[in-house]
């Protein structure tokens, strides 16, 4: 199945095209995004843990749905590149590894995202434990993603 | 090979970055780490210049950038053990320069923020609009530190090396 999806046109031209718009473009947006992900989790977690006090934690709830697009965004430029590589990258370890950590770390953002969105006056005591959860899962992702180009 | 490339090239510290084989991959995670920091951080902040959540004031949105610059310093260390590593990659490649060239305007972009309106803006209650300036400020932050990381992640398809 792996070798079909690999042999589609789609994946083809993301592989072989020496257009900037194939592998470079889909790279880099996948890039682009995860910066954004992390990044606006990274805000959340951070505020969680005590930096910026003075920023009122409801207001950052428009955050998440900056967040959710730069998932999409990656989750889109992922099929992609899976697909490009498809026997190669289903045959390594680390890859189901980053696809975990990302899983466990979406539960976190939901976890987070209820505190941020919570009318409660103070932070449930767990709060912390899911702030640096977070922060270690996608730093994770990023470290297993990185490796999959090594391993 | 010009003379400066060489010098580097020949040094004990650019052989122990290419004789490590841990070394490149654990410098390239950290520099991903320290770009989403600098992304969500800042760009958090640019979107508050332009005007975007402003129930959060421009000084609460501030105490949040010394993680920025954590973030920042991690990249600049780790960057240049790229640079050290393999310099003729990078100084004959006009992505890397671009690259530069984007740093280079978000960070005279910073200076004219903190030498300029800085003072008064970290002053403004929460729920002010910022002035058309701070919204401008904003937004060449956003498009230069993305420049940053679009001819970063650009560089081995654009440039003339690798």
């Amino acid at each position: 199945m792996f070798a079909w999806l690999e042999g589609t046109a789609l994946a083809t031209w993301t592989r072989e095209s020496p257009s900037i718009w194939a592998y470079p473009t889909i790279l880099t947006l996948h890039t682009i995004g995860l910066g954004i992900v992390v990044g606006a989790n990274a805000v959340v977690d951070f505020r969680l843990l005590g930096f910026g006090k003075r920023i009122p934690l409801s207001s950052l709830l428009p955050l998440f749905r900056i967040t959710w697009w730069a998932f999409a965004l990656n989750a889109a430029t992922g099929v992609l590149l899976f697909m490009s590589d498809a026997t190669t990258k289903s045959a390594q370890v680390v890859f189901y590894i980053k696809l975990s950590l990302i899983a466990v770390a979406l539960v976190t953002m939901i976890a987070t995202r209820r505190m941020v969105d919570s009318r409660e006056p103070t932070l449930p005591s767990r709060a912390r434990t899911v702030a640096v959860l977070s922060l270690l899962l996608w730093a994770g992702a990023i470290t297993a993603g990185r490796l999959m180009a090594y391993l | 090979m010009d003379p400066f490339i060489h010098w580097v090239r020949s040094s004990a510290a650019s052989n122990w970055v290419n004789s490590t084989v841990w070394i490149w991959p654990l410098c390239e995670t950290l520099h991903f780490i320290g770009l989403s920091l600098v992304i969500g951080i800042v760009g958090f902040f640019d979107l508050r210049l332009m005007g975007f959540f402003r129930r959060v004031s421009i000084g609460a949105a501030r105490e949040l950038m010394p993680l920025a610059l954590a973030g920042f310093l991690l990249n600049l260390s780790t960057g240049l053990v790229f640079l050290i590593g393999l310099p003729e990659q990078y100084m004959h490649n006009s992505a890397w320069w671009t690259k530069v060239g984007f740093l280079v305007l978000a960070g005279l972009n910073a200076l004219f923020y903190e030498t300029t309106l800085a003072r008064r803006l970290t002053a403004m209650a929460e729920g002010a609009d910022t002035p058309a300036a701070a919204k401008l400020i904003g937004a060449l932050s956003l498009f230069s530190w993305f420049g940053v990381l679009y001819w970063g992640r650009m560089l081995p398809f654009i440039g003339n090396a690798f």
